[in-house]
């Protein structure tokens, strides 16, 4: 049996590729069917916006470039020819550790980020649910999620925000803590103070105060985070009430003068003030951050922030690197074990039966002996057929650990043994 | 019989004293008004106590100290009542009941006692003393090193230089809430840790306690924390400027401890 895997991503493949090979979730079962049918013994797919994926072990005689069509089958107008080029192949170990990558978001776009790994998991239910998986596949997969865990553990991968709106979320965690219950300004409704709200609400805030010059964009934030609209001329008066201002008005001057926000924060008794200025040109007046107890960042600063934890995850995913080798040197010492322990096993106990019928036969001629005489002929044949079968074994042992390349199917040497002994295929 | 009524007094202040520290952890204003009463009954009998010892001396009690002391805590006493009468300021009480309290105690130890009444009971005493003491100085440690963390997030927060992960510092409103409830049990341990050793001086060594600069110091000390407390309470003080001050509050105690340890050791047994 081997491995091999099959798919597209974004680094191999524009946008335009990805979302025709993508697969709709409904569609899945019926290809993985589709898969089973054409040779694989077990199958998974995995479709994200970044990437589509199809892995499967296939009997040896199948060849692993037959994964290929796997993709492609089955789409209208869709040729393996046309996207060939964007396709990679992987087999055997490097199917192992491509796995284990993805698992762990070393391959993802934005190294670290934390959904890859609940869509593959979904991707190994469905495909478990449709009875596709249970043999070596199963293994890899289930010890990808342990890799990852382990990579997300020992490793500081995914620590650090790197979208402008997370970190956002992020520095108002280092003033804040919590952010529950913490009250939200948003002063101009557009899309990016959305997104830094968002990542608020989902975060505890839960009082979100809506401020914008036209009411009906205001209005449809109002009803996605349930919150309240405040009229534009006089959202200074609620200044006080809020812990996080998010600007992003589209105005030509400083909507927050730093007195304005210092009378604010005296009514608030000195309790700290979180400020988001994403707007450009900016909103929020820059004398603000020398206010005591007040929090300044603009945009730059965001970015600054976001794209210094990315250069950090960089390092860091070198460490993950280190720790994915080695796992895949363990799973692979693990599935040649389970390759040839069968083959051991039974060649111990065919040894091990002539031994006992040779000594049943003969024994009733030898008379009475001692007790030291039994135990001296039960050593003497045990000796005899450790010595035999010491060669044989520790010839597969040899030769499994030497396939560099991990192959997981059953080696010539193991046909051979189980000839010579004539070993009941188990 | 002045001193019976000046003791009194004290003991009624000590209300006033109970109102503050009830106040700092529960932010709990019900007790104000018997606090206040009193507080009042107490300072008519300060006004007795006074009267009758000028009628005893024939002029105005400023002898020494222990009578500027005293006076001076009436004056006060009256002109916080008098105050709280036109503007309901009740916040004032925080700082003032405390302080009227401890100046009253100390006029209150101008004639020395008889000894203790036993070994048993000088030991327990001190025991109790250096104790709640300690306990506020851990408290005020905590407080203080909370503070440090606190001025350093500050900065890099303000510097918009947020170290990534790992060794991280915890958020700025953790760090103050640790500040404020270690700066308040200190607060009270300190407090009880005053009462006791005045009352311990006093009877140890007579009326020349006042003299000994290690009391001194620790009276200043002590008077430096409730200014502390009272401004983050009133005033709203937090974050940095408290975070300072826990830090120089803390300075303060160690002298103070300094002083006491290297006191102790020549301390006669």
């Amino acid at each position: 049996m081997k491995l091999a895997l099959a798919g597209i991503n974004h680094r191999t493949a524009p946008v335009q590729v990805r979302e025709m090979l993508a697969f709709r979730s409904e569609d899945i079962p019926a290809a993985l069917s589709c898969m089973q049918a054409r040779g694989a013994r077990e199958a998974l797919i995995l479709s994200t916006c970044n990437r589509v994926e199809v892995s499967a072990s296939l009997a040896d005689d199948i060849p692993a470039d037959s994964l290929l069509d796997g993709i492609v089958i089955g789409r209208n107008g869709l040729t393996l020819e046309a996207v060939r080029p964007h396709l990679y192949l992987l087999e055997q170990t490097d199917a192992i550790r491509h796995l284990f990558r993805v698992a762990s978001s070393l391959d993802s776009m934005i190294v670290g980020e934390p959904q890859i790994l609940g869509q593959l998991k979904q991707a190994y239910a469905q495909a478990r649910d449709h009875g596709s998986l249970g043999g070596v596949l199963d293994t890899v997969l289930t010890r990808a999620f342990n890799v990852a865990k382990r990579v997300r553990s020992e490793t500081e991968i995914g620590q650090s925000a790197v979208s402008v709106s997370y970190a956002a979320v992020e520095l108002a965690r280092e003033i804040f803590g919590s952010l529950h219950k913490k009250s939200v300004l948003i002063v101009g409704a557009g899309k990016m103070s959305e997104g830094a709200a968002r990542h608020l609400f989902r975060a505890g805030a839960t009082e979100i105060l809506i401020t914008n010059r036209t009411s009906d964009r205001a209005e449809e934030l109002a009803r996605i985070f349930r919150g309240e609209i405040v009229a534009y001329d006089v959202f200074r008066n609620r200044l006080s009430e809020v812990d996080i201002v998010i600007a992003s008005s589209a105005a030509p001057e400083y909507v927050l003068t730093a007195d304005t926000v210092r009378r604010a924060i005296e009514a608030r008794k000195n309790q700290p003030m979180f400020l988001i200025d994403i707007a450009v040109p900016r909103n929020i007046d820059p004398e603000v951050n020398n206010l005591e107890h007040a929090f300044l960042y603009d945009i730059d600063d965001l970015q600054r922030l976001a794209d210094r934890n990315l250069e950090t995850r960089r390092d860091v995913a070198q460490q993950a690197e280190n720790i994915i080798t080695e796992e895949v040197e363990r799973l692979k010492a693990r599935l040649r074990e389970r390759d040839i322990a069968p083959t051991i096993v039974s060649l111990q106990e065919q040894l091990e039966t002539i031994r006992r019928e040779a000594i049943d036969r003969y024994r009733g001629r030898l008379g009475s002996l001692t007790r030291e005489q039994e135990e001296a002929l039960d050593a003497i044949t045990r000796g005899i057929v450790g010595k035999i079968a010491h060669g044989p074994i520790s010839e597969i042992r040899r030769q499994a650990a030497e396939k560099a390349d991990g192959e997981v199917r059953q080696g010539e040497l193991v046909n051979a043994v189980r000839r010579i002994f004539r070993l009941r295929d188990s | 019989m002045s001193i019976l009524w000046l003791r009194t007094a004290a003991a009624l202040y000590s209300c006033g004293l109970l109102y503050a520290l009830i106040y700092l952890f529960w932010k709990s204003t019900r007790l104000f008004t018997p606090a206040l009463i009193a507080f009042g009954v107490g300072a008519v009998f300060h006004l007795v106590s006074i009267v009758e010892l000028r009628a005893q001396t024939g002029h105005l009690p400023l002898n020494n100290f222990y009578e500027t002391s005293s006076l001076c805590a009436f004056l006060i006493a009256v002109l916080f009542l008098l105050a709280y009468s036109y503007y309901r300021i009740a916040i004032f009480g925080i700082c003032l009941f405390p302080l009227v309290f401890f100046m009253t105690l100390i006029g209150a130890t101008e004639f020395p006692v008889a000894s203790w009444s036993s070994p048993q009971v000088r030991n327990v005493w001190l025991i109790v003393h250096i104790t709640t003491v300690l306990i506020g100085y851990a408290a005020l440690i905590l407080s203080a090193v909370a503070s440090v963390y606190y001025l350093l997030q500050e900065r890099q927060l303000k510097r918009k230089k947020v170290t990534p992960s790992a060794n991280r510092l915890p958020p700025l409103a953790t760090l103050d809430r640790v500040i404020t409830q270690s700066m308040n049990a200190g607060f009270v341990f300190i407090t009880i840790g005053v009462i006791t050793g005045v009352v311990w001086a006093f009877i140890e060594s007579g009326t020349r306690w006042i003299l000994d600069p290690k009391i001194a110091f620790f009276l200043f000390t002590w008077a430096f924390y409730l200014a502390m407390i009272f401004l983050r309470v009133s005033a709203g003080w937090r974050g940095r400027r408290i975070a300072w001050l826990a830090v120089s509050v803390l300075g303060c105690s160690i002298i103070t401890w300094a002083t006491h340890v290297g006191f102790r050791t020549l301390w006669p047994q």
